[in-house]
């Protein structure tokens, strides 16, 4: 028994320490403190807002509302991201031409498009679709450029030795040594998206969850408002570490990448 | 007189370089050919091609906006809106210098803390882990009742989004300290305030210029979104909503420019000197 509390101390100290949290918030505002709903809320008042929206089927309904671009736009990226990537690091001179533009528009500020790009594309899926794109193409883009450049020729030689030919060089080592650049990749660009898609939600929009969690802001429906923000960071949180799990289960020899 | 009998016929002079000049610069030579060549399709598009009326309303060619970045930068003039460009850009400077050194303060003491104590870092992870995966502005409305519409509203997001990439990597540095050192100093009679000057600080200092450059960006990327919506009457985002609002795509692209051409600056610096602390190592720092 001690031997596992020893063991799994991290995680026991990690679920004491949010458990704790929680508490403290909400006897803070139990007793210690008078609440002011219009300034605050308490974990128990933002469960039963969050449990009010999700019986009236609201929470499911701006879900999909805010899924809908944030795939388009996501998938979008990643085959965009991945097909100019393969052609940089394929092909030098592509390479050369296009990574400092590239460069400069990857390091760049760009949500500041925001605002264009919702004048031309209106407020709904195809204005939103288009700022998850941009912000989440580059680092596929980037990454599957560094993984193409780095696979090793050798072992493509050595596949070619040993009689293999382009489909065995193909699937035996090129997409394997590519593919957990793309993934690392796919981490960094789910938080650009999120980005995206809140901005554009935030921006203008008339459903969604950002566009909730701004409407509950403005209606000064704080353990709503609160609930939304929770439901957005679970989401982020499984989207990320999602994504290292499957990093660690799939290349476990690629850790830390 | 002995020096001028060498045999010439004995030295062979290498051969002379074959690299051309287009061969040496090719990378510059393509890269610059290339974004030469957008900005000329995208110069020449709507004098070739026309644009449709609506269109018009949206397109802005480079001249336009260069016209407009010199008399905006140069000529100082007014913007339609309010005020000239100089006094939107030292708003939005002062409010990121001023939420940038706000998490500087809190991120440094803080990480060295999570990276020197086993059990405090335990029960922080799961708080910093879930801040950093999700995007900052999801609190911009929660800040916008608390700290009311204006300045401190975009002094917290830029806290916000800059203070997680600096508090990962200075403990990250601080915990990639060596331990043989730091049993050596401790040998050596010092306590903690002077392990953590003599050793961990040291080490931990490219980690944390590593950081910068990530809270940097972050920070620029929490002035503009910050500004959008945070109802301050001067500041570069402001500009950019209001120019979008009337139509002027040149102001926005030239605010736009202007916002590329910091970042890059401020991140190349940083890039510098991370390079030049970190020279004296010999393995490449890992960063974040």
């Amino acid at each position: 028994m001690n031997a596992w509390i020893y063991e799994k101390r991290r995680l026991l100290l990690g679920v004491a320490a949010v458990i704790l949290f929680f508490l403290v918030w909400e006897v803070i505002f139990s007793g210690l403190v008078k609440l002011n709903p219009l300034f605050m809320s308490k974990p128990s008042l933002i469960w039963s807002g969050f449990m009010y929206d999700l019986k009236s089927g609201k929470v499911l309904f701006e879900l999909m509302v805010s899924v809908r671009p944030f795939l388009f736009g996501f998938i979008a990226a990643v085959v965009v991201g991945i097909v100019v990537g393969t052609f940089m690091g394929w092909r030098q001179k592509v390479g050369y031409a296009l990574d400092p533009l590239m460069t400069a528009l990857y390091a760049s500020p760009l949500v500041a498009v925001a605002p264009l790009v919702i004048i031309i594309f209106g407020v709904g899926v195809p204005g939103k679709t288009f700022l998850i794109f941009v912000l989440s193409v580059f680092p596929f883009i980037f990454n599957t450029y560094a993984g193409v450049k780095a696979v090793d020729q050798l072992l493509v030689n050595v596949v070619r030795s040993m009689g293999g030919n382009d489909k065995d060089i193909y699937f035996k080592v090129i997409v394997p040594s590519v593919l957990p650049y793309i993934i690392a990749g796919g981490r960094y660009a789910i938080g650009r998206a999120l980005v995206g898609i809140l901005v554009g939600e935030f921006y203008a929009a008339s459903a969604g969850i950002g566009y909730m969690i701004a409407f509950y802001g403005d209606m000064y429906a704080i353990d709503r408002m609160f609930a939304y923000i929770l439901i957005m960071m679970v989401i982020a949180v499984a989207f990320t570490e999602g994504i290292r799990w499957a990093e660690r289960a799939a290349f476990p020899w690629r850790v830390g990448m | 007189m002995a020096t001028s009998t060498v045999e010439p016929s004995t030295y062979i002079a290498p051969p002379p370089a074959e690299e051309t000049y287009y061969e040496a610069h090719e990378p510059t030579i393509l890269g610059g050919g290339f974004i030469l060549a957008v900005f000329a399709v995208w110069e020449l598009y709507p004098a070739i091609f026309g644009l449709s009326k609506g269109m018009k309303l949206f397109f802005a060619t480079p001249s336009d906006i260069i016209a407009a970045l010199y008399s905006l930068l140069i000529l100082n003039e007014k913007l339609p809106m309010v005020g000239t460009i100089w006094q939107h850009f030292n708003a939005s400077t002062g409010t990121f210098l001023f939420g940038l050194g706000l998490s500087i303060i809190v991120a440094l003491p803080l990480g060295v803390v999570l990276g020197r104590s086993q059990t405090v870092d335990a029960m922080f992870d799961p708080f910093i882990t879930a801040f950093n995966a999700t995007p900052r502005l999801v609190f911009l409305p929660i800040v916008l009742i608390w700290f009311g519409v204006g300045f401190w509203t975009v002094i917290a997001i830029v806290f916000l989004g800059a203070v997680f990439p600096l508090l990962i990597n200075t403990y990250a540095g601080v915990k990639n300290a060596d331990k043989l050192l730091i049993n050596v100093v401790r040998s050596f009679g010092a306590n903690e305030w002077q392990i953590n000057k003599l050793v961990v600080l040291p080490n931990s200092l490219p980690f944390i210029i590593a950081g910068l450059r990530l809270a940097i960006g972050r920070a620029i990327l929490g002035v503009v979104v910050a500004e959008f919506f945070g109802g301050t009457e001067f500041g570069l985002g402001v500009i950019m909503v209001q120019a979008s609002q009337s139509y002027r795509v040149d102001i926005l692209f030239a605010v736009l420019i202007i916002f590329m051409v910091v970042s890059l600056l401020i991140t190349a610096a940083v890039k510098q000197i991370e390079n030049r602390l970190s020279r004296w190592r010999p393995a490449k720092i890992k960063t974040f």
